[in-house]
Order: structure tokens, then sequence, then C-alpha cells
């Protein structure tokens, strides 16, 4: 029966290395789910990968494959297919004989392994490249056969390790999108690290945040933006409004008044800082209900506009507006939905607050 | 890349401003410039071997006729006469004797130089690479006095003493290659099912082939050219292309002789490297 794959306690140390790669990381993935492990460069996210697939040793902990334990059991025979960054298309073999390779080493007769290698290559919109060098392919269709290799292997668990962080934006939706149509086709379970929030939000159902080697959450992507356990998390992911105040009675009380907080959620008496992701505060002209706010700043980011208002001695971003030409100095009204407030305890120890990126109310 | 040129502007017209201020002229110098070195370095290798060709197919040739004034085969009889099959057999297998040795030994000592630095790696650096700093003379005799006591026997001390002379290269050889190695293939192999030994097969050997072949070039060279070694601790018993050569050239009148042998010592290396550089030309990844 599949139980999916188990992660415990997993800790694994470099020698000269100024912290753990990874210490005591947990974490479970469903058969069929795909999970992405997002953190900063150096978090240990490769580590954790490499890991898994037994390509390193931990120090300690453990990773179950459907209850077994791999501990003892060798890399090739984990049934785990890892797709690294670069897509290291062996340079000797031909396109084909890549996706055929986990095959052949099976010792499927090379006819079968070839024509087993085109479905994979066609599934990855590859067909008809199969007699091809490598060498002549461009990035994106590296990828793409590095993928369809990965595949054709059959694991348990497929791993990417960065797989498009090299590629152009508009290939790496492309990339994206394949990934999904691969899901649908094959439903594999796939771990994969990167480094990127919107990459990892498009491909994964699940994301577990990474920092020093420390698992800080893993839920749901909209959990994650929404209900972020921790400032770090909430910065992490891009959260820059927090707002201290205090717990009562399921609401949060400040400088920007009383705020019902979600009632799906139990919220903990006492000291809480309120959090609002920028996209979800709505921005209304002056002559609408809300709370009164004056613009301070606006910056064009592409087709959207981040804007900083003052409300109440606090300062805010936020993104959308019904304003038609807002401008600096502006008065506006500002409303937050109950749906879109989290709270979550207040600043955390020095130490952990160093980490965090990116500033906040300050956004790059 | 295709260049759309604005109306009422020809082709030939830019062609000849740019001739006209000189920004192709370098360009096409350039071109002669390298066609006629490669055709100088080819005369300066091929030349040597036409009076070569030409002793070996004369009969008589004296001096000053410029070709021989009788062609035939006398040479060649006379050099098979003296031992020129025995001595290319002998070489044949000294060559491949030391290539086979210290081709695996040299991948060895790369890779462990590549792959597992440590801070004696420079030491052993140093002494893989002593015999070539040696004096071949001054080492050869102190290393036949400890061959002769320790009762080896003479063809193996030879082939001992090349591979130790022929490390040196094939250890560069191979470091050169595994310093551009990349370890990803190997772990890519690796989790896809390779076992070590398929994973050495399939993705390491064809991926270090080429380096392997040169490494192994190299050290056949050394086992196929040498002369003091094969003289001082063979003391006879290994005849060679090489004694062969000197033997007749330190007669006189041998001149056809010493062109035939001379032509033997030639061949296989010469082949070897056109079959190196054939192959070597193929297009990575398109076999089928």
């Amino acid at each position: 029966m599949r139980q999916g794959l188990v992660v415990q306690g997993l800790s694994k140390s470099f020698k000269g290395a100024p912290h753990p790669a990874l210490e005591e990381f947990s974490l479970s993935l469903a058969p069929g789910s795909c999970t992405a492990v997002l953190g900063p460069s150096g978090s240990g996210k490769s580590t954790l990968l490499r890991t898994v697939a037994g390509l390193e040793i931990p120090d300690r902990g453990s990773v179950l494959l459907d209850g077994q334990d791999l501990a003892t059991v060798r890399p090739e025979r984990r049934g785990m297919a890892m797709v690294f960054q670069r897509p290291l298309l062996f340079p000797h073999l031909n396109v084909l004989d890549n996706v055929a390779f986990a095959a052949r080493i099976r010792g499927v007769p090379r006819r079968r392994a070839r024509a087993d290698a085109e479905s994979f290559l066609e599934l990855v919109q590859m067909q008809g490249t199969g007699r091809r060098a490598v060498t002549g392919l461009s990035g994106g269709q590296q990828q793409r056969v590095a993928i369809a290799r990965g595949l054709a292997a059959r694991p348990a668990v497929l791993l990417l390790d960065e797989p498009f962080s090299a590629l152009d934006p508009e290939l790496r939706s492309a990339m994206h999108e394949l990934l999904s149509h691969v899901r649908e086709q094959l439903n594999p379970m796939v771990l994969m690290v990167t480094h990127d929030r919107d990459e990892a939000s498009a491909v994964a159902d699940q994301l577990a945040l990474i920092s020093e080697g420390t698992l800080l959450q893993h839920s749901s992507v909209e959990a994650m933006y929404t209900r972020p356990v921790s400032l770090q998390v909430s910065r992490l992911m891009g959260g820059t409004n927090e707002v201290p105040g205090t717990i009562r009675g399921g609401v949060h009380y400040s400088a920007l008044g009383a705020h019902a907080l979600p009632a799906d959620h139990p919220w903990a008496e006492g000291p809480a800082t309120l959090l609002i992701r920028p996209e979800r505060i709505i921005v209304l002209e002056d002559h609408n209900p809300g709370l009164p706010a004056v613009i301070t700043r606006i910056r064009a980011r592409g087709p959207r506009r981040l804007m900083t208002v003052e409300a109440a001695g606090v300062t805010l971003n936020a993104e959308e507006t019904t304003c038609p030409h807002p401008a600096p100095g502006d008065t506006v009204r500002l409303q937050l939905p109950t749906s879109a407030l989290a709270a979550v305890a207040p600043q955390p120890t020095a130490e952990t607050s160093a980490l965090i990126s990116p500033t906040p109310k300050v956004p790059a | 890349m295709a260049v759309t040129l604005p109306p009422g502007l020809p082709r030939e017209a830019l062609r000849k401003d740019a001739a006209r201020n000189g920004l192709t002229r370098s360009r096409a110098a350039g071109r002669i410039l390298r066609t006629a070195t490669a055709a100088a370095l080819a005369v300066w290798f091929v030349l040597p071997l036409v009076p070569l060709g030409l002793w070996v197919f004369a009969d008589r040739w004296s001096y000053p006729a410029p070709l021989p004034q009788h062609w035939g085969l006398e040479n060649v009889d006379s050099a098979l006469s003296r031992g020129a099959a025995t001595g290319f057999a002998g070489s044949l297998a000294l060559g491949l004797a030391v290539s086979a040795l210290a081709t695996p030994l040299g991948v060895l000592a790369a890779r462990s130089l590549a792959f597992h630095p440590s801070r004696w790696s420079a030491l052993f650096s140093a002494l893989l690479f002593a015999p070539l700093a040696l004096p071949a003379f001054v080492t050869v005799f102190g290393l036949n006095v400890l061959l002769v006591r320790l009762q080896v026997p003479s063809s193996a001390g030879v082939v001992l003493v090349l591979t130790a002379y022929a490390l040196p290269y094939t250890t560069y050889v191979m470091r050169l290659a595994f310093g551009a190695h990349d370890l990803g293939f190997e772990e890519e192999a690796c989790t896809l099912g390779a076992t070590r030994g398929q994973v050495f097969l399939r993705v390491q050997l064809p991926l270090i082939a080429p380096a392997l072949a040169r490494a192994a070039f190299l050290a056949f060279l050394v086992g196929w050219s040498d002369y003091l070694v094969t003289v001082l601790i063979g003391g006879g018993s290994l005849v060679t292309v090489p004694l062969l050569v000197a033997s007749a050239a330190a007669g006189t009148g041998n001149d056809g002789i010493v062109a035939v042998l001379s032509l033997i010592a030639l061949a296989p290396p010469l082949a070897l490297l056109l079959f190196a550089g054939m192959t070597g030309r193929r297009r990575p990844g398109a076999r089928p």
C-alpha cells in the first residue's frame, strides 16, 4: 500500500559550515502530491533533496518511503529520479537514448526501451527529436528531456532541484504548464525545491518553508500566504504589513482600531501582530467607508502599482485600488477584509529577525 | 543572420565600401597567414619523410644523383633479415604493455588527485612527475642494479621502468580530463537506477574516453619509442625497432635499411594518431 514519503528528524552538517544544513527536519508527502520546499539560497533545500535521494548520508533522522526505512538502501535502489538545475543530459547519447537510459540499465531490450522513451518524449512535447544530439537542444528543450528521462525511470518520487531556475520567465511558465500536464497524466509524487515563491505556488499543492535547515511551516499554498505561523514565514512569503496590537475575544486591537479575525481559527489571547498581505488591502476613494489613510508613495511594478499609505500612524503597503488616478498626498479609505487577516506572536528574537527578508514595511 | 538592406543599396556596393575602409582587410590577411602557416608546417613535417620513402625503394642511390638510380625491394629484404618483424612485434608488445599498465594507473592517480584532494596531494604530484625531472641515464643505471638484485626478469623490468616513465603523462592527461568532468552526470545516472559498475561503463567511461585514448597513446609512445631503458635494463633480451634502427644507423652503407626501419617505427603511432583524430571528430550524442 502506498503511504507516501516521510522524512523524520533529518539532520545534516557539513564540515566548516556555520550552521547545520538540516536540523531536525520532518516532512510528509502524500502519494500523488506535489510539495515544493521553498527557502532562500543556502537554507538547506538541495541538501534535503540529496539526502532523500541517498546522495548524502544524514547525521541523524530517517527517510521512509511507503513505510520502508531507506537508510540502508543505495541511491540507485530508492526509486527516486532526480532532475537537477542543470539538465545533465549525457552528451554521448542522443535524446532518445538519454530518455531510455533507465530502461536500458534495467536490461530492457533496446528497441522496447526506445519505444517507451518515445512516449515520454511525446509527453513533454518533444516528439520527433529522439535522434538529435542533446548538445543541439535549447535550455528549455534540454530540461524537458531531463524531465522525460526522470519520468521514464518510473520513480516512486520525482525529485526536482530548482529545475527551471536557469530558464527565462516565459520558458519557466511553459515548464510549469508542462509539469501540471505531467501530473495530470501520471500523478507522480513530486518533491521540488525552489527559491521562487511564485514558482512554488504555481506548481505545488503543498509548500514547506525552510530556513537555515529548519522547517518553518508546511501547509497548503493558500495557508502559507494567508495563515503564516510566524512573522518570519510571513516575511519570507512576501508579507510586509505588520501591525502590533493585542487579541481579545477573537478581535485584534491596534492603532488601526478593532478588527475581527477569521472565525475559523482559534486565535490565542494576548499580544499579537496583525498581518495582511498588500494585495488583500482594498484602497477606495475618500468618499467610501473605511479607514482614512494618506498615500505617501507610489511605485510602479509593471502592470501593478505599489502604494505606501499612512493610516493612524501605521505604515501599510497596498497593491489594489479603485481610485482612478492615485497620487502621493491623496486621502483614501482602506478596507481590511476579515478573511484576509491573520495574527501571529509578536517579533521573534533578534537572531531570527536577522534572517528575514524583505525588510518589513519598506518593500524593495 | 539575414540582413535586410534599405531599398536602393545593393549588397555589392556595401561590400566594396567595407573593403575600401579596411573593415574586411585584416580578416582576409589573417586567413591567408593561417593557410600559409598550416602549409609550411605540413611541409616541415612531411619533407623529412620524402627521402626516407625514396630510400626504402632505392637499391642504389649515389651522390649527387637527385633520385635513386635503381629501384627495388632489397632494403626491405635486408631489414626483414635483420629482424625487423621481431623488432616490430617486440616494440608493439612493449608499447601495449606499458600502455595497459600506465593508463589505468594514471586514471586512478588522476581521479584521486582530482576528487580527493588532501594536504599530501602536492607531494604525490611531485613524486608522480619525478621520473620526468630526473636524468633517465642516472635513474636507469640505479634501477638496473636494484632489479638485478631483486631477480626481476629483464623484460618485466623494462616494462616496469617504462610504466613509471609513462605514468606522469597518463596522470597529467587524465587529471585535466577529470578536472573538467562533472560528477553530476554520475549522480544523475545513479538516481536513475544505475549501479556503480553501470555508472562507470555507461557514463564515466564514454565521457572520459577521448582523454583515455590520449593517455593510452602517450603511454604507448613511451614504450614504443624507448631505446635507453630497453638497452640497459633489457640487456638484449628484448629486441625492439629503436634498437634495430640504432644498430643499423651505427654501421655505414645502411641508409636504405635505416629508412625501412624508421618507417616501420613511424607507422603505428601515425596510424593511431590518425585513428584518434578521425574518431574524435564524431558529433557527440548523434550516434543512433
